[in-house]
Formats: C-alpha cells, structure tokens, sequence
C-alpha cells in the first residue's frame, strides 16, 4: 500500500507543496476528529506530524467537543486450546463485513477478573491483578493499587467510581460491595452486606440493580439506600431470541418490538452476551458447529441492533448487519464491552 | 434605513468588489466586528481571499442568510445544498474555502468544509493523494506502526 504511494512519488520528484500545511494547526486537529476512530492507525502512516496528532490528547478533546466520541466494540475470548484470554476488537469494514481481531500487540489477560470500561480504557479486577488497557493506544497498565479481593461482579461505574462486588474478607458466604475511585485509586469500603445469592448486577441511571433468585434489589449510592424492585424479577431471562428491555423509570420490562423473524434462528446457538451504547445494541452469540470428524466448532456471529423509544414507551429494533465475526473455532466469549473513544 | 446602509462591500485580495447585502455580510464574525469597530466604511477590504473564493463564500452566506430570515426552506433542503455546495469542489478550493472561513470566522461554513475533507479522506491512499503529504517514515519507521496496530492492518 505504502510502497506503491512511494513508488508514485519517486515518478514525480518535485510534489506541489501540500494546502493542508498551510491550516492552522488546530483546524488539522479538527478535521482529523471528524474522522471515524477506525481510521486513525491508517492516519498514523500518513506523516510524522499525523502520528502525533493521533496521539495527542487535543485530539480527543476535539473529537468530544464536536460530539465525534464514538464506541468501540470489544471482546474477551477465551482459547480453550492454548488456556489464554485475548482481547479483541470489532473491526468495522466497508458493507459491514465486521471481524473480531485479537489484538496482539497486547499480553494475555489474567483470569478470574472482571471487565468494566471506564471512559475510554477498560479496568480489568480480579483476584490476582489489575489492570488498565487504554483503548485509544491499546496500551496495558498494572493497577497495583486494587486490593485483590476476589470480585466476582463490576457492574460497573458511577460518578467516577467502580462498584466491585467481591466476598467479605471475614465470611465467604457474605458478600460486600466496595468502591473503587478512578481517580485515586483509592478503595471505599460502603458497609453493606448482601446476601450471597444473586445472579447479576448492572449499572442504570446511576443506581445498581442486582437480581436475586427471589427477589431484586436497588442500591442507590448517593443515598446510600437498598430498595427492592419486585418487578426486574417478573421475568426469567431465557435463551431466545427476544429482547426484553427493562424500564427503571416505569418499572417494567418491554418487549423489543419489531426484531420478530429478523434474527435468523440457529440451533445450537449456545451462548449470547449483550452490550448496549449509543441506542445501539450489539449481542454476540456462539454457535457450535460439528464437523465431519465431529470435532466441536465453535463460532461466533454478532447481530448490531438499533433502538428507538416510540410514543407510548414501546421500544423498536432494527438490525443492521448480523454476521460471523470469528471463527478459530475454539474460543468461547467471555464477555463484551463498549468503550468510549 | 437607506439603500447604502442596508448595502456592502466586499473587496477580495485580487480587487474584485462584491456588493451584499450587510444581513448577508455579518454572518462573518470578522466583518461583524469591523464594521461594529467603524475602522472602516462601505468598502470592506479582505486581504486574504481571492475573489473565486468570495464568491463562493458570498453565495453560502446568501443561502443561510435567506433561510435564517424566512424560514422558507427546510433543515433537511438546506443539508442536501450544504452537500452539493461542497461535492464537487477540488482539493484547493475546499482548503482555501478553509482558510476563508476561519479567517472570516463563519463557524457553520468551517464545520462544513471541515467535514466534507474528513469525509473524502478515508482511506491511506487518499489521504496521501488527496491531502497531498509527503510520507517522512522510513520502511522501518513505518513497519513499527503497522506492527503497533496490527489489528487494524492485518487480513
């Protein structure tokens, strides 16, 4: 690619001075936001100055600023072959011919953490270590600050603070929350206990909805107070293919409407992970495939669905592209993230 | 208000006089301040845009102006012709049309210009085509980027 570029220019040994040196540095910057993330490592082989504007932080802050920041999908895979956990990124193509990569540049994840993104990096807690990947340049950071508790959950963040739900040091069958500020990277331990069954935890409008094999519960951290939410437990979260979106201001769930027959069915699909961003949702799914030796395959597609609240609250979906991301045929999804970039 | 006050003009570097309307006019925030400043009179001299340029900028300002003050035509009629306004321009003029907003401080025909180079340079090719760069990596240099993002080049 680079060599043919080089090729032309040795034909024509005099070029007409570039008209981009000419714009002020802060208009190039500008520009270069406006362009979508997926392009920037082709942008860092344009020139040495490109490079650096890719890696400055003005900008970020100009692609904030122009409302420019844009989710990157990613996802942490396990090979059952080699035993490592791989970080990768959805590597978006012309006509959606979207692909998994494993970015290699990056070292084998530990096991046993849990994944939260955190502005534009993603933190990575467990027992053993932490750390902190940079989504921007793909760069890894120990975080040996985290006490390594045992953190079974990261719902996730509020206000600037990660809430870890790990075992109480004293009592295994209890549970705690503790909170971790980005900042300082200091731990709070709040004083809360909670029962060791539950199923799932996530973050919505700043509170933590936990789901209990009998009833649900809401922490709402700036009072500091439990509620009960008997509705987020009305439904059973099967494997189908409908989508039921939870409405924390009216307390119900809603059916995903018009996704009916849009979502080939597949046999054998095993597995699904979802993540919502910018009133898009991206579920991955794995299929296992047998073939003719009857080895086990297994691979994995993701569907990019788009939402839209309609009046009276109904919630519509559109697909906009459902395709085989990756196929090694032997890595299982361990989870999926959407990062702000 | 007389004719002459609600009239201006606008002088380009190469002397050529474009007389406008001043509601057209001040959508510059530079002229908007020259004028406010009284430092100069009818005639507006602009030093560093050529008349092909003005008068192109003249006719965006002429188009934004009539919508602003009538409200005739939609958001949606508007976008299609900031679209075609900029589709077919060449590399120099989008950049000079660049340069003349920012100079004349026109913050909607900034973003305008801005997004229509962003929006034609997608790929390496074109950027190094249409941006006219010169590549200063060496094979090494180069091969280590590639290297650092793999996953982005790789197939």
């Amino acid at each position: 690619m680079s060599s043919r570029i080089r090729a032309e220019k040795e034909q024509s040994p005099v070029p007409p001075p570039s008209l981009i040196t000419c714009l002020p540095y802060d208009i190039i910057v500008d520009i270069i936001a406006r362009v979508p993330i997926y392009y920037y490592p082709k942008i860092s082989l344009v020139s040495k100055s490109f490079r650096s504007i890719v890696a400055s932080r003005e900008l970020y802050t100009s692609r904030s600023l122009l409302g420019r920041t844009e989710h990157c999908l990613y996802a942490v895979l396990y090979n059952y072959n080699t035993d490592d956990y791989h970080l990768s990124i959805l590597r978006r193509e012309v006509n959606n011919n979207n692909r998994l990569v494993i970015i290699l540049t990056l070292p084998c994840m530990p096991c046993s953490v849990s994944y939260v993104p955190v502005g534009s990096k993603i933190y990575a807690v467990g027992s053993s270590s932490s750390l902190s990947i940079d989504c921007r340049s793909h760069k890894v950071q120990s975080n040996s600050s985290i006490p390594k508790y045992m953190y079974e959950k990261v719902p996730g963040i509020i206000n600037g603070k990660i809430y870890l739900i790990g075992d109480d040091k004293e009592s295994h069958s209890r549970k705690r929350v503790m909170v971790l500020d980005i900042e300082t990277q200091m731990t709070i331990k709040p004083d809360l206990e909670l029962d060791q069954f539950w199923y799932d935890a996530v973050v919505m409008e700043d509170k933590i909805y936990m789901r209990h094999s009998m009833k649900s519960f809401v922490y709402v951290p700036k009072e500091s107070k439990w509620e009960s939410d008997e509705m987020l437990n009305s439904k059973r979260l099967g494997k189908c293919v409908t989508i039921r979106v939870y409405d924390p201001k009216q307390r119900c769930w809603r059916v995903v409407k018009g996704l009916k027959n849009s979502l080939p069915k597949r046999r054998h699909t095993v597995w699904s992970t979802m993540v919502g961003y910018d009133e898009k949702l991206a579920m991955f799914f794995q299929i296992y495939n047998s073939n003719v030796d009857e080895d086990v395959e297994i691979s994995t597609w993701c569907a990019e669905i788009s939402l839209e609240r309609r009046q009276g609250g109904e919630i519509w979906g559109k697909v906009l592209w459902y395709d085989d991301v990756f196929d090694d045929g032997c890595s299982f999804m361990v989870t999926c993230l959407a990062v702000a970039v | 208000m007389s004719k002459s006050e609600k009239k201006i003009v606008l002088k380009s570097l190469d002397n050529e006089a474009f007389e406008v309307e001043k509601a057209v006019a001040l959508q510059s925030q530079t002229i908007w301040v020259m004028c406010e400043d009284k430092c100069v009179g009818n005639e507006i001299p602009l030093e560093n845009v050529t008349g092909q340029i003005l008068a192109k900028v003249i006719d965006y300002c002429k188009k934004h102006a009539v919508v602003d003050g009538d409200g005739d035509e939609s958001s949606e009629e508007l976008k299609n012709w900031d679209t075609e306004f900029t589709k077919n321009m060449d590399q120099s003029t989008l950049f000079n049309m660049i340069l003349a907003a920012n100079y004349l401080n026109i913050k909607s025909l900034l973003n305008l210009t801005c997004q229509a180079v962003a929006d034609k340079t997608k790929t390496i090719d074109e950027f190094h085509t249409f941006l006219n760069i010169e590549n200063n990596f060496t094979p090494e240099e180069e091969a280590q980027i590639c290297q650092e993002n793999l996953w982005a080049f790789d197939d």
